[in-house]
C-alpha cells in the first residue's frame, strides 16, 4: 500500500506561512520528526509520494524520499490518501480495511483506495482522484484533529515531544559523554545517540521529560538541557540555557536562552538572546541578542498577522515569533510578541521592538521596509549559506524562491511604499 | 521643468547631506560623495520617487557615479515611458 499525502487547500496552508512558503506543510515538524514522518509510521506505510504546489515540487522532491506530483504514484497499489494536516496521535484509522473515505467540512481528509476499487475512480490528477472518491466511495467523519496554524505545532511540542521520546523507545548513552557531567532525573529518559558528544560540564534535566540528543550532536561545556528536548542530527549547543520543549533539527547552531519552540533545520542562532516559543525556519541567521518576546505584559492572548493586516487570536498567552526561510538578523534585534517575519528578510535592529509583520523579501532598515539590494543579493548570501553546509543552491531553489517573491509582493510592495511615504515628509 | 541632471543631484544632495553645487557627474556615490550602503539604498528609493520609475535593484546598485546614474535614469524612464 502507498502513502498519498496530499498538502492543502491552500487557504489552509496559508495560516502555516511564511514557513510553508517554501514546503509542504507536512515538511514541518513537531517533537522528534515531520508531520509526514509522524503520519507515515501512524499508519505504517513506508512507500510514500505526495502532491504539494507545482512552484515548489523539484527543490522538495531533490531533498526528500517521496514520489512527488507523480500521477503514476495514483495507480497500480492500495492507496491511502492522507492530508498532511492530520495530527497522527489522534487519527483513528488504520492502513488495511475498506475503500472509503474520510471527511471534514466537506473536504477529503483521508480516502483508503484499495486496488479493486481505484478502477473505478478518476486517476488522472489528485483533485480529479479525490473527487471521484467522495462521490462514488462511502464517506464518513475524518476522526481525527488537524494542525490549523504554526503555532498550535509550538503549543503541542512539549507533549508531542514525549509521546515521540516514548514511542522511539530507546535510551542510554551510545555517545560519549565527558566527566564532569550531570544527568538528573530518570536516566531511562535520556538517549545519546552514536556519534553525539557531550563536553564536560553540561547538564542534562531529564526529570520533568525526556532528552534525546541525535547522531552527531555536540553539547559544549555550561549548556542545560531541559526535558523534554529533541537536538537532530550534526547539531551544535554552545553553552545554551536549552530550556522544555525545545526541538532542534539537523545541522544548527544554538546558543543562549531557548525554550519551546521550534528549528526546522539548518539555521544558526549561534550567541546570546531568547527565543522562545518561535517556530524558526532552515538557513536562518539570528545575530548575537536577537531576541524574541513571547508573553504581552498583561498576559493577554498573543494575535498574529499572517497577512501583515487581519490579527488572529492565537488563544494562546505564549507565541513567539515565526521566521520564514533564509532571513538574517542583525545583532540586538528585538521582536514582538507574535512576529511574523517573511522569509529571505533581512533585518536590521532599531534598538526597540519591529513591527509585528515584516514582509518576504523585505530588507528592513533604519525602520523602514525597503527593496534594498533586490533579490540577487540575497539570492548569494543563501548559496554562501547552504555551501557552508555542504548544501547546494539550485537552479530549481532560484525558480521556486521567484515565485515566492511574486507570490509575496503585494504586502511588501504596500509596506515599501508606507516607509517611502513616511521618508518624504 | 529641471534636467533629469539636476534632479539627480538635487536628491543626491539631500540623501546625503551635501551641498548641490558641489556635485559634479563624475563623482563616485561612495568614494567622493561618501554614501555608506544604506544611503545607497535610500538613493535607488529616492530617484525612483522622484522619477516615478521603478528601477532594478541590482541593475541601479552597480551604478557607480552621478553621471552613470543620470544616463540609467533616463534609459529607464524612457524604457517605462516617463516624460522627462
Amino acid at each position: 500500500m502507498r502513502l498519498i499525502l496530499i498538502d492543502g487547500p491552500e487557504s489552509k496552508r496559508a495560516n502555516f506561512y511564511p514557513l510553508t512558503l517554501s514546503r509542504p506543510v507536512f515538511a514541518l515538524r513537531v517533537g522528534m520528526s515531520s508531520l509526514a514522518e509522524k503520519l507515515s509510521a501512524k499508519l505504517g506505510l513506508t512507500d510514500v509520494a505526495c502532491f504539494i504546489p507545482e512552484y515548489m515540487a523539484a527543490p522538495f522532491a531533490l531533498r526528500s524520499t517521496y514520489t512527488v506530483n507523480k500521477v503514476e504514484s495514483l495507480k497500480g497499489d492500495d492507496l491511502f490518501i492522507a492530508n498532511g494536516r492530520i495530527k497522527a496521535s489522534t487519527f483513528t484509522a488504520t492502513a488495511s480495511g475498506p475503500s472509503e473515505v474520510g471527511t471534514c467540512d466537506n473536504e477529503v481528509c483521508w480516502a483508503r483506495i484499495n486496488k479493486a476499487d481505484l478502477a473505478k475512480l478518476k486517476t488522472d490528477s489528485i483533485e480529479a482522484l479525490l473527487a471521484s472518491a467522495k462521490a462514488i466511495l462511502p464517506n464518513k467523519p475524518c476522526g481525527a484533529e488537524m494542525w490549523n496554524y504554526t503555532w498550535d505545532l509550538i503549543l503541542s511540542n512539549p507533549q508531542v515531544l514525549a509521546d515521540d521520546f516514548k514511542a522511539a523507545g530507546r535510551s542510554g548513552i551510545e555517545g560519549s559523554v565527558e566527566q564532569p557531567n550531570a544527568i538528573r532525573g530518570d536516566k531511562k529518559n535520556v538517549f545519546i545517540a552514536k556519534g553525539a558528544v557531550v563536553h564536560p560540564m553540561v547538564v542534562i534535566d531529564a526529570e520533568h521529560g525526556p532528552v534525546y540528543l541525535d547522531e552527531g550532536v555536540e553539547v559544549h561545556p555550561f549548556t542545560r538541557i531541559e526535558g523534554p528536548c529533541y537536538v537532530g542530527k550534526k547539531s551544535i549547543l554552545l553553552g545554551t540555557k536549552c530550556r522544555e520543549g525545545m526541538s532542534i533539527g539537523p545541522m544548527c547552531r544554538v546558543g543562549g536562552e531557548v525554550e519551546e519552540s521550534i528549528i526546522q533545520g539548518y539555521s544558526n542562532k549561534y550567541h546570546d538572546g531568547f527565543l522562545g516559543h518561535a517556530y524558526v525556519g532552515e538557513w536562518v541567521n539570528l545575530g548575537a541578542l536577537t531576541t524574541n518576546s513571547d508573553l504581552k505584559n498583561d498576559y493577554g492572548s498573543v494575535s498574529v498577522m499572517l497577512d501583515g493586516r487581519t490579527p488572529i487570536d492565537t488563544g494562546s498567552t505564549k507565541v513567539g515569533s515565526l521566521i520564514g526561510d533564509h532571513t538574517k538578523t542583525s545583532i540586538a534585534t528585538l521582536f514582538n510578541t507574535g512576529s511574523v517575519i517573511g522569509a529571505m528578510a533581512l533585518i536590521m535592529a532599531t534598538g526597540k521592538p519591529l513591527p509585528k509583520f515584516i514582509p518576504s523579501f523585505a530588507w528592513y532598515i533604519d525602520g523602514n521596509v525597503t527593496k534594498g539590494f533586490g533579490k540577487g543579493k540575497l539570492y548569494g548570501t543563501a548559496k554562501i549559506a547552504m555551501s557552508r553546509r555542504k548544501c547546494q543552491w539550485t537552479p530549481d531553489d532560484e525558480k521556486m524562491w521567484d515565485a515566492i517573491f511574486a507570490m509575496t509582493a503585494g504586502p511588501r510592495d504596500e509596506a515599501v511604499k508606507r516607509a517611502r511615504k513616511a521618508m518624504l515628509k | 521643468m529641471a534636467s533629469v541632471e539636476e534632479r539627480v543631484k538635487k536628491v543626491t544632495a539631500r540623501v546625503l547631506n551635501l551641498d548641490v553645487a558641489t556635485i559634479k557627474m563624475t563623482d563616485s556615490f561612495t568614494v567622493d560623495l561618501g554614501a555608506e550602503s544604506v544611503q545607497s539604498i535610500e538613493l535607488v528609493a529616492n530617484f525612483e520617487e522622484e522619477f516615478g520609475i521603478e528601477m532594478d535593484e541590482d541593475a541601479a546598485l552597480s551604478v557607480d557615479n552621478v553621471g552613470a546614474a543620470v544616463a540609467f535614469i533616463t534609459k529607464v524612464c524612457k524604457e517605462q515611458g516617463v516624460q522627462i
